[in-house]
């Protein structure tokens, strides 16, 4: 099996910062200040990134940063013991933060690697703008602030706000939390934070009824297999509420209805925890567009509570904490 | 063997539609699946990958009403579900598809007699597409079979640019095709023709695995903690590569039932990544994750051919292609350790 690495030209994810990592990581597992090891490797599919995770140093060969490491791998932190190192982008940072401030992961136990990132490039946007699967496409690279793409012997150009992860607008690619080492700085390459939120913006437009058909239509698909939750860091229970049986909250059948409700209960919980990462949305298999929802979620809890997920390790976690001036009769 | 021009096919359907529910590949529903054909769309003909959610669907729906019942003074009366299934056609099946199909038969024709998938199945032909665009993520080739085996299905369609040959492989098949407007005979230019589409599929597979020593491997490998730790420690246990699975055909069963004493049973698709599998009659016997990564990778490669002398796997690609986090079920079995350890060790 040939598996690529794909470096773009001109990003901030360069064959330097790559094996600037390697070195720093192979020192530290040597040096025994980390002792377990999550980064990025090179996935077996093209344009594909997979989770490293490894206890041997001789493995920080295999590290990569590319513009495809989309996975937010701080998911896999609640499980691991002992010292541990992690590769983080700016936003996946603030996931590492929230868990710490759940309590989720001890943060004298992390060692936090912020590489610098200009953007992670969301294939399923340039599978549709070319009209072609992953496998059909011959590359894919940063050319300056425009995309790349190679196809049947031609190359067509995108603006970066096109094929970009959803997440990554209005990033701020310096803005590391947390950080004990960062591999370098990069910039934004698009600021503009509206372009993240258009299917919230055409969901704001629809009538509440029209809107509710949406979802249904959506919800309709939904297969259970609780991917969304799997991958989100912030779902973090030992045991799910859709796992209750005395008394069973939802049916475990995938009715729409159960589907809808199951996800709205989710949004709930992971109100003030989650950092909108945009891994829900990402894996869905059936491609229902969850990010709407987190966006969504995002902004009434800023709006509400000014409160932004993930900034600081030692504020309480918003829904755990109470306050005496809380204007809710039910607090008092 | 036969042709009929792209053109003529959508006739073809048309007078299918009159006895069956046809239905065709079809990503009109946000993502691609075996749809009902909506009488219009014919783009599948041209371009027809595999389906996110595979055929099984059809007779394994992920949701299915067993039956109804109500209570009625502390006895409970059971009310069937309305009749039978309706025929129906699936066009445009590939060969792994229907494999898959043929496969799981096993378990509800052979190890039980299980009239809510047979009554489908019973009812069911199977109009193949050779598979023109393998993905990258597919290996059939190495499980026995490739691309354009007609083994499957009743019916076999190879594309040769502006009409498609036609195998005519059951006799239903053939009596599907009586009488049919602008089915012709093929030349043998057009025999020609399909045979190099199915050559040039075949060389587009080229994820390859080695099921022999896989065989040979397995049994020695199961009690290699290590290495299954290894292989599992990035897998989330999220249920999309076996509700993708066209062979995974686990399910739970679960009742509804209103305030007023009417209910249902139903069954729906179940897991085996799932912490909580098995967890209503007993245990889960799986806590660890490794151990339900090995399970699914030893169901599929050595129990299932124990019972039913046959891989449980397609080669399809779809674990491979949906997983989020790329867990690769062929680097997995081409990396399986070669089951002397042990003994090297003790030697040692």
């Amino acid at each position: 099996m040939t598996l690529r690495s794909l470096a773009p030209t001109d990003c901030s994810m360069t064959k330097e910062t790559e094996k600037k990592l390697r070195d720093e990581v192979q020192a530290l597992m040597e040096k025994g200040t980390i002792e377990r090891m999550v980064g990025y490797e090179a996935g077996s599919l093209k344009f594909s990134t997979t989770p490293l995770i490894t206890t041997d140093k001789a493995d920080a060969e295999r590290l990569v940063i590319n513009p495809f490491v989309h996975s937010n791998l701080s998911v896999f932190l609640p499980g691991l013991c002992g010292k541990v190192g992690i590769v983080v982008k700016e936003c996946d940072s603030r996931s590492v933060v929230a868990l710490i401030q759940d309590k989720q992961v001890e943060r004298k136990n992390l060692f936090i690697i912020g590489v610098p990132c200009s953007g992670v490039i969301d294939v399923a946007k340039v599978e549709k703008l070319t009209g072609l699967d992953r496998d059909e496409i011959d590359e894919v690279a940063w050319k300056g602030k425009k995309v790349a793409v190679t196809y049947g012997g031609n190359t067509k150009e995108f603006a970066a706000e096109e094929v970009l992860s959803d997440s990554c607008f209005g990033c701020d690619p310096s803005g590391f939390k947390e950080c004990d080492m960062v591999l370098g700085e990069a910039e934004p390459v698009v600021g503009d934070k509206d372009s993240g939120r258009s299917k919230v913006k055409e969901l704001e437009a629809m009538a509440p009824a029209q809107r509710w058909e949406f979802w249904k239509g959506e919800f309709s698909r939904c297969i259970r297999c609780y991917g969304c939750r799997q991958v989100c860091p912030v779902c973090f229970c030992d045991r799910c509420f859709v796992e209750e049986s005395e008394p069973q909250w939802i049916s475990p059948l995938p009715k729409w209805q159960d589907n809808l409700i199951f996800q709205v209960i989710r949004m709930m919980h992971v109100a003030g925890r989650c950092t909108n990462c945009g891994e829900c949305e990402r894996i869905c298999p059936v491609n229902i567009p969850l990010g709407a929802l987190t966006t969504k979620v995002e902004e009434i809890v800023d709006e509400l509570f000014q409160y932004r997920a993930g900034t600081d390790k030692d504020a309480p976690p918003l829904m755990a904490a109470y306050k005496a001036e809380e204007i809710e009769d039910m607090m008092r | 063997m036969k042709k009929i021009k792209k053109q003529d096919v959508k006739g073809l359907l048309e007078k299918w539609q009159k006895d069956f529910a046809v239905f065709v590949p079809s990503s009109a529903s946000g993502v691609s699946q075996m749809d009902a054909w909506d009488g219009k769309e014919t783009a599948f003909l041209d371009r027809n990958r595999n389906t996110a959610v595979p055929p099984k669907a059809k007779f394994l729906p992920s949701m299915e009403k067993m039956f109804g019942f109500r209570r009625e003074k502390g006895t409970y009366t059971l009310e069937p579900t309305n009749g039978d299934p309706p025929r129906q056609l699936l066009f445009g099946i590939h060969p792994c598809d229907a494999r898959a199909i043929a496969i799981i038969d096993a378990v509800f024709k052979d190890a039980y007699d299980d009239r809510y998938y047979l009554s489908r199945r019973e009812k069911t032909v199977l109009i193949g597409m050779a598979c023109a665009g393998p993905y990258d993520s597919c290996f059939c080739t190495s499980l026995g079979y490739g691309p354009s085996d007609s083994a499957d299905v009743d019916i076999m369609l190879t594309d040769i640019g502006d009409s498609f040959v036609i195998e005519e492989v059951t006799d239903k098949g053939k009596e599907l095709l009586t009488g049919s407007k602008g089915v012709v005979d093929a030349t043998k230019d057009d025999e020609k023709k399909a045979a190099a589409a199915k050559t040039s599929a075949e060389d587009k597979v080229t994820r390859k695995i080695d099921t022999g020593e896989i065989s040979k491997r397995l049994p020695g490998a199961f009690d290699d903690q290590e290495f299954w730790e290894e292989i599992s420690a990035k897998c989330v246990s999220c249920g999309i590569c076996t509700f993708l699975c066209p062979t995974c055909y686990c399910f739970d069963i679960n009742d509804e039932m209103l305030q007023d004493g009417s209910g249902a049973r139903y069954r729906n698709w179940d897991c085996c990544s799932f912490s909580v599998y098995t967890r209503m009659p007993a245990e889960n016997p799986r806590e660890d994750k490794w151990r339900r990564v090995r399970q699914k990778v030893y169901h599929k490669y050595l129990f299932y051919p124990e019972l039913f002398e046959t891989i449980a796997c397609t080669g399809c690609g779809r674990c491979i292609r949906q997983c989020p986090v790329n867990w690769d079920i062929t680097q997995t079995l081409n990396a399986l350790p070669a089951g002397k350890k042990e003994e090297t060790k003790k030697a040692a």
